[in-house]
C-alpha cells in the first residue's frame, strides 16, 4: 500500500477539507482580493474550477500597485460531450453573462468558461444548474470527465457504448454534498454519513484520473492516452464487451527523466456491463490504495501499474473483482479524425461536424461562429456534441431538417469555413497555454493559428496538400493537446521556443519522440521545409508522415 | 521700472467704509503708483493703522474686564490653537475666558455678550471655514442689534490667496455694522501667523485690563513684508498612476525626494501649478508683447513670460476678475467665470500697453493642497501625495484641472516647489487607540500616511480602513499595500465598496451599515473616527450613516445620536479632511 510517510501538501488539505468543502465560503467573502485562499484553490478544483490571473497584465498591474487580475475558469462535465440545443442556448448566455465570452471546446470532449469574477462563480453555476449541467469533479484528483467516440455515424450501436461513458462517470462521481451546499444554497447536512464515500474516502485519488471509451477503428478519443482505455468490441454489430487498457497518460517535466509520458497497456478483455463497470471501479481503487501520494510527479496510474507491473495489476483486479479478466480481443485502428461537414448515421440522421480552430466558438474577423451556432441552436433541429480535437457535430438531425441547418450554416459561412480550411489545420490542434494557463512556457493556441499560416505554403510547395499529417502544440510538457501523440509535436520550453517532436503514428498508437530541441519559429519552418521535401521524395506509397519519421530514423525508436 | 497697477483686492467688495470720492482718490493713487511705491504705502498706512490714528473709533473698555468670549472657526486648527493660547493668556491674568468652536456656538447667545474675540479663517476663494458658516450666515441676518458687543477679530489668511482674510474682514464690518464696537482694529495674519498674533493678544489684554488709552500704549503691530510659508524645492522620484487601463479615472501616486521636510500624518502640501506653456505662448502672441519685458511683482523683477507661466492666474478668472478685465477694455463682458485667452480672443486689448494693465489685475495661481500619502517613519527624506486628475466637460470638450493635470504630467527627476500646510485638526490618537478610517478615492492618501506610521512604530491600537472607487479591477488605490498590510495584521479590518460592479450602487457608507453591530462596537470602545475624501456628498453620505448607526445600534433617538457625535467631535474623536 502507499507509504503513508510524507505525504504530498494537497493530501492533508484533501483530507481536512471537510468533503471539499474547507473555508470557500469564507474565501468568497474576502473583499479585498478576487482571489482565494491557498488550500481552496486546491479545493476548488474538485468543483470544476481553477484559479487562474491574465499573465499578461501582470508587471504592469503590479507596477499600479495592482494585484494580479484573478478570475476563475469552469469546466463543465459532459460524459461523452453531448449538449441538447437548449443547453447549448443556455451556455451561451452565461458565457457571455458571466466569463469572457469565449466557449472554448477542450481536448477532452466538454467545455470551458474563462475569466469568472469569484462574485460571478455562484451565478454561473445555479444558471447552468438550471440546465441540467454541472462541474463537479472535472478537476481534482478523481475521474474525470469521460470520453467516447463523438461521432454516431461511427457504428450501429453507438449510443449503446456511448451510454458506457455516463454510466462509468456516475458510477465514480463523488459523494460530497459541498458543491451543492457551497454553490447552491443547498441546506448543510447534518449527518456526516449520509455523504460517506466508499470510493474516495477522505483523501480521494493520489492525481486526476481519465477514462476513455473508443470505437474502433477511429482512435478519435486518444482511448491510450488515458489512465483506462476501454476499447468497444463489436461483432456484427453486437457490442461484445471491451478490451482494457491501463496506466495511460502524456505528461513530462523538463529535466525530470523519472517521468515519461506512456499509452495504455491493454490488459485484458470484459464482457458485458456488470463485469466491465466492476473491473473500471476497483481499478480506480487499487490506484486509489497504491498510487503515490508523496511525489505528485509520479502519482499517476502509469507510474503505479510501471511500479507492481501489469501482471501484479492485473491479479489485483481479478483479487477484487472475483473474476478473471478475459484475453484482450482484437481490434484495429486505422485513423484518428474528426468527420467533417456532413455525415449520416445508420439510423438515418444527420451530423454536420464544424471545424472550430483550437477549440474557441467566439466570433471573430472571419466568421460568425458563436452567433451562427445560437441561431442553430434555435431551430432546435440539432444537438450539440464535443470531439476530442475540439470541434463541434451538429448531430442527430432528421432528415426533413437538415436543409434548415444547412440554410443558417451558409448564411454565415460556416460550411465555406469548414471546407476550405487546410488539411494541416484540420489535423491540428494547441493546447490554451497563455494568457490563463499558470503552467504555460510558451504559447499555443494564441500562435498556433498563425504558425500554421506560415507552415500550410511549405505543404502547398511540396505539393502535400492533400496529406492528413496530425500536427499538435502544448505550451508545456504536459501535453494537454496530447502534441506527444502527434505526428509533428510542438512542446513548449521557453516563450518563443518549442522542442520539434516526430515518430508518433497515425493512430494514436505509437508516441513521437524529440527530434530537434527549443527552435524558435524561423527555425521551425526550416526545419519543416526540409523534412517535407524528403517525405515528397522518399515516401512509400500511401506512407504516413509519422511512419515516414520513424522508418528514417528521424527520432531513435 | 515698468509702471503696472497690482492690486490684490476688488474695491468694490470691500468699500463700504469708503464714500464715492475718497475712492476715487485712492484708486487713482493707486492705480498709478509704482511697485515700489504700493509697498510704501502699504506700510505708512498699516504703520498708521497700528498706531491706531485712524479716524476708526477705537470705544475704551471698562477697567479690569473679567469675563470674555473667545469663538474660533477653524479648517485646519490653526484657529483653534490660536483661541486657546489667548484663553490661557487671559486665564493668567485673571479673566475667565470662555473658548467656543464657531459650529458649537449658541448665536442667540450673541445679543447678551460684552466681550467677544472671534479669530476665524479663510477657506475656498474667500469663503469662512465650515464650521464658521452657521455664525458668518447669522450675522449676515438683519433685524438684530448687537450693541452691547465690544469686540475685536483676529483674522487668519494667506496672502497667495487673491481675498486675504475675507472672512475675518467680513465678520469685523459685519459686527460693527450691527452695532457692535471695535476694541482692537482688525488684525490679519499670513500663514506665519505667530508674531502678529501674539501682539494681538498683547494688544487685546491691554485694553481688557487697562482703563481706555489702553489702545494707544498697545504695543504697535509693526508690519512687515510676509515672509509667507517655508517653500521646499522637492525632486520627483516616483510617478506612476495607480489606475489600471479602461479606468474612468487617472489617480498619479508621487514621490517627492525631500531633505529636511517636517511633516505629521495628517499634514498636507502645497503645490502653486504652472499653467500650460501653450496657453502663455497664445496669450503673449494675441496681447502682442514682448514676452521677455520684466516687470516688478511682490518687490522682483520678473519677465511677462515667467510672470503669466509660473504667477498669475490665467485659467477660469473669478467674475471680479473678469469685471475688472471689462472696465480695462471698456466693453460689456457678461459676468461669468473665463479663461485670460478666450477674453483677449473675443474682447481683444487695445495695445501692449493696456495688457500690461491686465496683467495688473490679473490674481495670483492660488495654491492646491494634497494630503500628504507618506509618514517619515516610514518613507524617511520622502513626501507621497495621491493626485487625481480632475477632469470636466465643457460643451463635450474634456478639460483637466489646472494642478491635478499639471502634476499628472510631471516627468520624473523635474523639480517641484512646494510648503507644508499643517493640520493639526487631523492626527493620529495615542499608539493605543483603535481607530476607523474611510477614505474613499483619493481620501485614502492620508490613512496611507497613518497606517505607514503605525506599522512603522508598531503602535498597538486596532486599525479599520473603508475604501471605495468605480471598480475593483482597476480603481483599488493601493491594493497591493493594503492586501500587505491585513496580512501583517496591521489592518485588522478592511471593506471596500466599488460602486459601478454591480447593478446597484455601493458606497463606502453602504458598508458602514452593513458592519454597523462592529462599527458601534469599536466606538463604544473608544474608537477615533477619520473621515477623507470629498465634502460632497462623500462626508455628508458618511456622516448620516454614522447617526444612523449610532441610533440603531446604539437605540438612541435623533437627537442623542446627534449629542454622541457632537461629543465625539469634541473629545476629538471624530475628524474630518474633506474637501
Ligand atoms: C483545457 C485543456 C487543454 C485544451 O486546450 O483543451 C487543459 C488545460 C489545462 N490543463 Fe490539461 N488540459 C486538457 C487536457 C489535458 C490532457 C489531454 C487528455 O487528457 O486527453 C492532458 C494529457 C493527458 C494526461 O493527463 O496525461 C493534460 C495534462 C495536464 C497536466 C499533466 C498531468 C500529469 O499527469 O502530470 C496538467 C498539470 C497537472 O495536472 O499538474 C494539466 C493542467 C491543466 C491546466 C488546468 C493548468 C493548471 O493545472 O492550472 C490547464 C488549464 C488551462 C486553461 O487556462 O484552460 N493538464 N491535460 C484540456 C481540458 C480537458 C478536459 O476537458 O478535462
Ligand atoms: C485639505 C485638502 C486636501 C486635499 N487632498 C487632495 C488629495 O490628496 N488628492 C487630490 O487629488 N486632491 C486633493 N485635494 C483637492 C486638490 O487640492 C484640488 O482641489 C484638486 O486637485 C483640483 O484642483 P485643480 O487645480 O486640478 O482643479 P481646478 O483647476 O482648481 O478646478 C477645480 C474645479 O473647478 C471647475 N473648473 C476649473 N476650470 C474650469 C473651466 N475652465 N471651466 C469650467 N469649470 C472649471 C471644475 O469643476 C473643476 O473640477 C485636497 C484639497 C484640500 C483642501
Ligand atoms: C483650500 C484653502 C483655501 C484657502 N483660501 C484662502 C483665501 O481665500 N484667503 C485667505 O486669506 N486664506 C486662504 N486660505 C489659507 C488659510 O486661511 C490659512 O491656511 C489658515 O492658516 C488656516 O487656518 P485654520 O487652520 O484655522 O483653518 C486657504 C486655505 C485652504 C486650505
Ligand atoms: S499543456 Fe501546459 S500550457 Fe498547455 S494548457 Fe496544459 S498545462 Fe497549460
Amino acid at each position: 500500500m502507499t507509504e503513508k510517510t510524507n505525504l504530498s501538501a494537497i493530501e492533508k488539505i484533501k483530507q481536512e477539507s471537510d468533503g471539499l468543502r474547507g473555508t470557500i465560503v469564507q474565501s468568497l467573502g474576502d473583499e479585498i482580493t478576487w482571489a482565494i485562499r491557498e488550500d481552496d484553490q486546491a479545493l476548488i478544483k474538485f468543483h470544476g474550477m481553477y484559479q487562474q490571473d491574465d499573465r499578461d497584465r501582470r508587471e504592469e498591474r503590479a507596477a499600479r500597485k495592482l494585484d494580479r487580475l484573478y478570475t476563475f475558469m469552469i469546466r463543465l462535465r459532459l460524459a461523452g460531450g453531448f449538449l441538447t440545443p437548449e443547453q447549448w442556448i443556455a451556455t451561451h448566455n452565461i458565457a457571455g453573462d458571466h466569463s469572457t465570452g469565449v466557449i472554448k471546446i477542450t481536448t477532452r470532449q466538454t467545455i470551458q468558461l474563462h475569466g469568472i469574477i469569484k462574485s460571478h462563480i455562484r451565478p454561473t453555476i445555479k444558471a447552468f444548474n438550471e440546465s441540467g449541467l454541472h462541474s463537479i469533479a472535472t478537476c481534482g484528483d478523481i475521474n474525470r470527465n469521460v470520453l467516447c467516440t463523438s461521432n454516431p455515424k461511427q457504428s450501429v450501436i453507438h449510443d449503446q457504448v456511448f451510454h458506457y461513458a455516463d454510466k462509468i462517470s456516475k458510477m465514480l462521481m463523488p459523494k460530497t454534498r459541498g458543491y451543492y451546499e457551497i454553490w447552491l444554497d443547498e441546506e448543510k447536512i447534518t449527518d456526516k454519513k449520509q455523504e460517506y464515500d466508499p470510493l474516495y474516502k477522505d483523501n480521494y485519488l493520489p492525481r486526476k484520473f481519465k477514462i476513455a471509451v473508443v470505437i474502433p477503428p477511429n482512435n478519435d478519443v486518444d482511448v491510450l492516452a488515458n489512465d483506462i482505455g476501454l476499447i468497444a468490441i463489436i461483432e456484427n454489430n453486437e457490442l461484445k464487451g471491451f478490451n482494457i487498457a491501463i496506466g495511460g497518460g502524456l505528461s513530462t517535466t523538463h529535466g525530470n527523466p523519472d517521468t515519461y509520458a506512456r499509452l495504455a497497456t491493454v490488459i485484458g478483455f470484459t464482457p458485458g456491463e456488470e463485469q466491465t463497470l466492476k473491473a473500471v471501479y476497483e481499478i480506480v481503487t487499487i490506484q486509489r490504495d497504491y498510487g503515490n501520494r508523496s511525489d505528485r510527479k509520479m502519482a499517476r496510474l502509469k507510474y503505479t501499474v510501471d511500479k507492481y507491473g501489469v501482471d501484479w495489476f492485473r491479479k489485483e483486479i481479478e483479487n477484487r473483482t472475483g473474476f478473471k479478466l478475459e484475453e484482450p480481443r482484437p481490434y484495429l485502428f486505422t485513423e484518428r479524425v474528426d468527420y467533417y461537414g456532413w455525415t449520416q448515421s445508420y439510423d438515418g440522421l444527420w451530423h454536420y461536424t464544424v471545424f472550430v480552430e483550437n477549440g474557441r466558438v467566439l466570433d471573430d474577423e472571419h466568421v460568425a461562429l458563436k452567433t451562427a451556432l445560437l441561431e442553430v441552436a434555435k431551430t432546435g433541429k440539432a444537438n450539440f456534441r464535443f470531439t476530442c480535437n475540439q470541434n463541434l457535430i451538429l448531430s442527430d438531425v432528421k432528415a426533413e431538417d437538415k436543409d434548415s441547418v444547412q440554410e443558417v450554416l451558409e448564411r454565415f459561412n460556416i460550411i465555406l469555413h469548414t471546407d476550405k480550411t487546410s488539411a494541416i489545420r484540420k489535423n491540428s490542434m494547441a493546447c490554451v497555454a497563455l494568457n490563463t494557463c499558470p503552467l504555460a512556457l510558451a504559447e499555443a493556441q494564441r500562435y498556433l493559428p498563425s504558425l500554421i499560416s506560415k507552415i500550410e505554403p511549405l505543404v502547398e510547395k511540396h505539393g502535400l496538400v492533400n496529406e492528413d499529417i496530425i500536427l499538435r502544440m502544448t505550451g508545456c510538457p504536459n501535453g494537454c493537446g496530447r502534441s506527444y501523440a502527434a505526428e509533428i509535436g510542438f512542446v513548449g520550453t521557453a516563450l518563443g521556443r518549442y522542442n520539434l517532436q516526430l515518430g508518433g503514428d497515425h493512430e494514436g498508437t505509437r508516441l513521437n519522440k524529440i527530434y530537434k530541441e527549443n527552435l524558435d519559429e524561423a527555425a521551425i519552418l526550416q526545419e519543416l521545409d526540409a523534412l517535407f521535401a524528403t517525405f515528397k521524395k522518399e515516401k512509400i506509397n500511401g506512407e504516413r508522415f509519422g511512419d515516414f519519421a520513424m522508418r528514417k530514423n528521424l527520432v531513435e525508436a | 521700472m515698468e509702471k503696472v497697477n497690482i492690486e490684490t483686492e476688488d474695491p468694490a467688495n470691500n468699500t463700504t467704509m469708503l464714500s464715492e470720492a475718497k475712492l476715487k482718490v485712492l484708486q487713482e493713487l493707486v492705480s498709478n503708483a509704482t511697485i515700489e511705491e504700493l509697498v510704501w504705502i502699504n506700510g505708512y498706512l498699516s504703520g498708521i493703522i497700528s498706531h491706531q490714528t485712524v479716524k476708526q473709533e477705537v470705544i475704551p473698555a471698562k477697567a479690569g474686564v473679567n469675563k470674555i468670549t473667545i469663538v474660533y472657526g477653524t479648517e485646519s486648527g490653526n484657529s483653534k490653537k490660536l483661541a486657546t493660547t489667548f484663553a490661557a493668556k487671559a486665564k493668567k491674568k485673571g479673566i475667565n475666558a470662555k473658548v467656543v468652536s464657531l459650529d458649537q456656538y449658541r448665536v442667540n447667545d450673541l445679543p447678551k455678550e460684552e466681550y467677544f474675540f472671534p479669530i476665524i479663517s479663510t477657506q475656498g476663494d474667500g469663503e469662512p471655514p465650515a464650521a464658521a458658516k452657521k455664525f458668518y450666515d447669522h450675522i449676515h441676518q438683519n433685524g438684530f442689534q448687537l450693541n452691547k458687543l465690544k469686540y475685536s477679530v483676529l483674522a487668519l489668511g494667506d496672502t497667495s490667496y487673491p481675498l486675504f482674510c475675507k472672512s475675518g474682514e467680513d465678520v469685523d464690518s459685519r459686527l460693527q455694522s450691527l452695532g457692535g464696537s471695535r476694541l482692537l482694529p482688525l488684525q490679519k495674519c499670513d500663514v506665519d501667523f505667530d508674531e502678529d498674533a501674539n501682539a494681538w493678544f498683547t494688544n487685546a489684554l491691554q485694553v481688557l485690563s487697562s482703563n481706555g488709552n489702553a489702545v494707544a500704549t498697545a504695543s504697535p503691530v509693526i508690519s512687515k513684508k510676509p515672509t509667507g510659508k517655508k517653500t521646499y524645492s522637492g525632486t520627483i522620484l516616483t510617478h506612476i498612476n495607480l489606475n489600471d487601463r479602461g479606468s474612468n479615472k487617472e489617480t498619479y501616486h508621487i514621490e517627492i525626494a525631500a531633505e529636511d521636510v517636517g511633516y505629521k500624518p495628517g499634514d498636507s502640501i502645497g503645490i502653486i501649478p504652472e499653467n500650460a506653456l501653450a496657453t502663455v505662448e497664445a496669450i503673449i502672441t494675441l496681447a502682442g508683447i514682448d514676452r521677455e519685458k520684466t516687470v516688478g511683482y511682490k518687490n522682483e523683477p520678473v519677465t511677462i513670460h515667467e510672470l503669466l507661466h509660473k504667477k498669475l492666474n490665467i485659467v477660469y478668472l473669478p467674475e471680479r476678475v473678469v469685471k475688472k478685465y471689462a472696465d480695462i477694455v471698456q466693453q460689456d463682458i457678461p459676468a461669468t467665470r473665463m479663461d485670460l485667452l478666450d477674453l483677449l480672443r473675443i474682447y481683444p486689448v487695445k495695445n501692449a500697453a493696456q495688457f500690461k494693465d491686465v496683467i495688473g489685475m490679473l490674481e495670483p495661481i492660488t495654491p492646491r493642497l494634497y494630503s500628504i500619502a507618506s509618514s517619515p517613519e516610514a518613507h524617511n527624506g520622502e513626501v507621497h501625495i495621491t493626485v487625481a486628475r480632475n477632469y470636466f466637460d465643457i460643451n463635450n470638450e474634456i478639460k483637466y484641472g489646472l494642478a491635478s493635470d499639471f502634476l499628472s504630467r510631471l516627468n520624473m527627476n523635474t523639480g517641484l516647489p512646494y510648503y507644508v500646510h499643517p493640520n493639526t485638526q487631523f492626527r493620529l490618537p495615542e499608539e493605543d487607540k483603535d481607530i476607523i478610517m474611510i477614505g474613499p478615492g483619493t481620501g485614502i492618501a492620508p490613512f496611507r500616511s497613518f497606517i505607514a506610521h503605525r506599522d512603522a512604530i508598531g503602535a498597538s491600537g486596532r486599525n479599520w480602513l473603508f475604501f471605495g472607487e468605480q471598480h475593483f479591477a482597476s480603481d483599488f488605490l493601493y491594493q497591493t499595500e493594503i492586501q500587505n498590510w491585513v496580512e501583517t495584521g496591521v489592518l485588522t479590518k478592511v471593506n471596500v465598496a466599488f460602486s459601478r460592479d454591480q447593478k446597484e450602487k455601493v458606497y463606502v457608507q453602504h458598508k458602514m451599515l452593513q458592519e454597523g453591530e462592529t462599527f458601534y462596537e469599536w466606538l463604544e470602545s473608544g474608537a477615533y473616527v477619520y473621515v477623507c475624501g470629498t465634502k460632497d456628498p462623500m462626508s455628508i453620505d458618511v456622516e448620516n450613516t454614522l447617526l444612523q448607526i449610532v441610533k440603531m445600534q446604539g437605540i438612541r433617538s435623533e437627537e442623542e445620536a446627534i449629542q454622541y457625535l457632537d461629543d465625539m467631535k469634541e473629545d476629538g474623536r471624530y475628524l474630518k479632511d474633506v474637501y
